[in-house]
């Protein structure tokens, strides 16, 4: 700058300009959901010189349907994580919503019973994880530890292992089309508004950041925690009803291993596992990012064993830059 | 004086009553059984119990090593299918059979290294390192089996499921041998009260000159050692790998140690009550079979207790410090 200041009369107002447009352009690189927006884009790119017929809206609309019911799981998962905790028992909730729900079904209930009742479960079985974690004191994960194998047991009691098959047709309506993509879609907006704009929001990072300083603080951790899971589990339940959808038929071992790649979207869109800072919207773009590739590597033909590979991979990448960021700025 | 060495004791007595506690639950549950079920006591189905958990006692064994350290691992389960897998598929290749199984569990102290590799140079955290590594090994696995089951070995590997030693099935014996190892090597020597230090707190352990890089690489490494011992025990029970071999295990296996009172914030914990727990979680699962009952009451069952032990411990100890306020 120093050396253009003799040549330029308004350099004042160039050097102005200048700054603002490079710290426009510094914020624009600071933003944390950038990287993995910038992989989304090169795999898209990548995987469409590639395959035939990657870029078309069928693949986009079979992707969008494939992330939606872990997307709305990994949502409910970085809030529980956002606040310094960890839900293993959303898989074992998902399902015990539409097994247990799906009762209804065979009952002969109708639809605007089922779904509420399927939804009512999630609840409920939030709540029984909130209330254990805030109550007895013990690690989030020993808690849901414990209740997934609770619920999980359960359901296998009660409905004997059977598959509840012919569903009425018009369930399918959730998982149909772009439908479920919509229903990511707006869950996906409400909860950026969320903990962007509101107080609840605000304070989950709080809580996350160092519970004992939010306690003094006068935010009420408990019942905040309480609601955290609350809506960890009305979203598994929500996404059951998608995998409902789907599939066209309800079993008891749906959604096994959904809380480990709801954690996994959640890390590789680089919320941290110490809980304290993180974004829905990264979260989202981490299950896009896993959906890709799942799809790309499909359509490549490339063996389906090699995914998990790739995921793990993907994980370690993407908390070993969480990492690098933090050592460096505690050097600088 | 006296209420420093009474603060140091708490937590050896709190461990020994949940052992006690434990080993009652046991032979309760055997009792109970026993007047249940004719063919409980019978020593085929007893044997039969007893086989049956060896392999996922190596891996409760692996898992407690970990916790202790204060670390975490998720990939047991992938280790030990790794390790038999490769051990069916370079026999398949014709490399000599005890090349294969040195091979095999090296493969278990790689993945160890690789998982204490992450945690220890870049600063990760276990929990998140060993998931992503479990998810890879297990792909690596689905890769070499190709999704078929392996039933290829050595007539003579396959077979030391039957040997009998004194009448004990030779593969708990391999389970109780290495339990007296780790016992040993945890309470009697250096390196195991170094591990109980870095669990209890690291900074400190760090700050007394324990090498806390090295001893996470052995703690790891060691882990993965004894889930491919146990990838083996798995090949040779059920005389064949499968792709899906412990897939379930780590939530099992931590969950049947965190009841034998190991602390899942390290620095505390034992193999003795892991082997207990996993025993009880074997008797309830072969015990609802014999009933004929729903066999999937045993995880309800697990998971109750589960939060109760580890509750119950936290509940004791919010009170017992309520106490000393009171009393001061």
């Amino acid at each position: 700058m120093k050396l253009f200041k003799t040549n330029s009369n308004d350099d004042s107002r160039d050097a102005r300009q200048d700054k603002n447009g490079f710290a426009a352009l510094k914020r624009v690189f600071q933003i944390r959901e950038l990287p993995i927006l910038l992989y989304v884009l090169g795999l898209i790119v990548v995987f469409s010189f590639i395959t035939k017929g990657f870029l078309s809206i069928k693949n986009f609309e079979n992707i969008s349907r494939q992330i939606s019911t872990i997307g709305i799981v990994s949502i409910g998962m970085t809030l529980v994580i956002l606040t310094g905790g960890i839900d293993l028992s959303v898989g074992a909730i998902l399902s015990f919503a539409i097994n247990i729900g799906g009762q209804g079904i065979v009952h002969g209930w109708p639809i605007w019973i089922v779904y509420p009742f399927m939804l009512f479960l999630g609840i409920a079985l939030g709540w029984i994880n909130g209330f254990l974690i805030t109550r007895i004191n013990v690690p989030a994960l020993i808690i849901t530890l414990g209740t997934m194998n609770i619920y999980r047991g359960t359901i296998m009691v009660i409905t004997e292992g059977k598959y509840i098959t012919p569903i009425p047709h018009h369930y399918n309506f959730l998982g149909s089309g772009i439908v479920p993509f919509v229903v990511l879609a707006v869950v996906l907006a409400l909860f950026i508004f969320i903990t962007l704009n509101t107080r609840f929001g605000r304070n989950l990072f709080a809580i996350g950041g160092s519970e004992l300083s939010a306690v003094y603080s006068g935010v009420p951790v408990r019942q905040f925690k309480m609601i955290v899971y609350v809506i960890s589990g009305l979203l598994s339940a929500l996404a059951g009803m998608i995998l409902v959808g789907k599939s066209g038929f309800i079993q008891p071992q749906a959604g096994i291993g959904y809380e480990l790649n709801a954690i996994a979207a959640v890390v590789i869109g680089g919320t941290s596992i110490f809980g304290g800072s993180g974004s829905v919207l990264g979260t989202f773009l981490g299950s896009v990012l896993i959906g890709l590739i799942l799809a790309g590597l499909t359509m490549m033909a490339v063996n389906p064993y090699w995914i998990g590979l790739i995921t793990g991979i993907l994980i370690i990448l993407a908390i070993s830059a969480d990492a690098i960021r933090v050592l460096k700025k505690a050097k600088g | 004086m006296r209420k420093r060495s009474e603060k140091v004791l708490s937590p050896v007595t709190s461990q020994r009553k949940i052992l006690y506690v434990l080993g009652m639950v046991n032979v309760l549950i055997i009792i109970i059984l026993s007047f249940l079920s004719p063919t409980f006591t019978t020593y085929g189905n007893l044997t039969a119990v007893l086989s049956r958990m060896s392999e996922l006692s190596m891996l409760a064994i692996a898992e407690t090593i970990v916790l202790i350290s204060g670390g975490f691992d998720l990939s047991i389960g992938s280790i030990m299918a790794l390790s038999g897998a490769l051990c069916g598929k370079l026999y398949v290749m014709g490399i000599p059979f005890h090349i294969v199984l040195i091979l095999a569990l090296l493969s278990g102290v790689a993945v160890g290294g690789l998982n204490a590799f992450l945690v220890v140079s870049l600063n990760l955290q276990p929990f998140i390192v060993t998931l992503a590594t479990m998810s890879i090994v297990r792909s690596i696995v689905y890769g070499i089996l190709k999704g078929i089951v392996l039933a290829d070995f050595p007539e003579k590997f396959l077979d030391l499921g039957y040997v009998y030693v004194f009448k004990i099935p030779l593969l708990f014996l391999i389970v109780v041998g290495t339990a007296v190892v780790i016992i040993i090597l945890l309470k009697k020597t250096v390196i195991g009260r170094y591990i109980f230090a870095m669990g209890a707190n690291e900074r400190t352990a760090y700050l007394s000159g324990i090498f806390v890089n090295r001893i996470k690489f052995f703690v790891y490494c060691l882990s993965g050692l004894i889930c491919a011992i146990a990838g083996l025990l798995f090949t040779i029970r059920i005389r064949a790998i499968i792709p899906d071999a412990g897939i379930n295990a780590p939530l099992e296996v931590i969950t049947a140690v965190l009841i034998g009172g190991t602390a899942i914030t390290g620095g505390k914990g034992s193999v003795l009550g892991s082997l207990l727990g996993i025993l009880a979680m074997y008797l309830l699962l072969n015990g609802f079979n014999l009933l004929g009952l729903n066999p999937f009451w045993n995880i309800i069952i697990l998971g109750i207790i589960l939060i109760y032990v580890v509750g119950q411990e936290n509940i004791l100890k919010s009170l017992r410090q309520r106490r000393l306020i009171q009393s001061r």
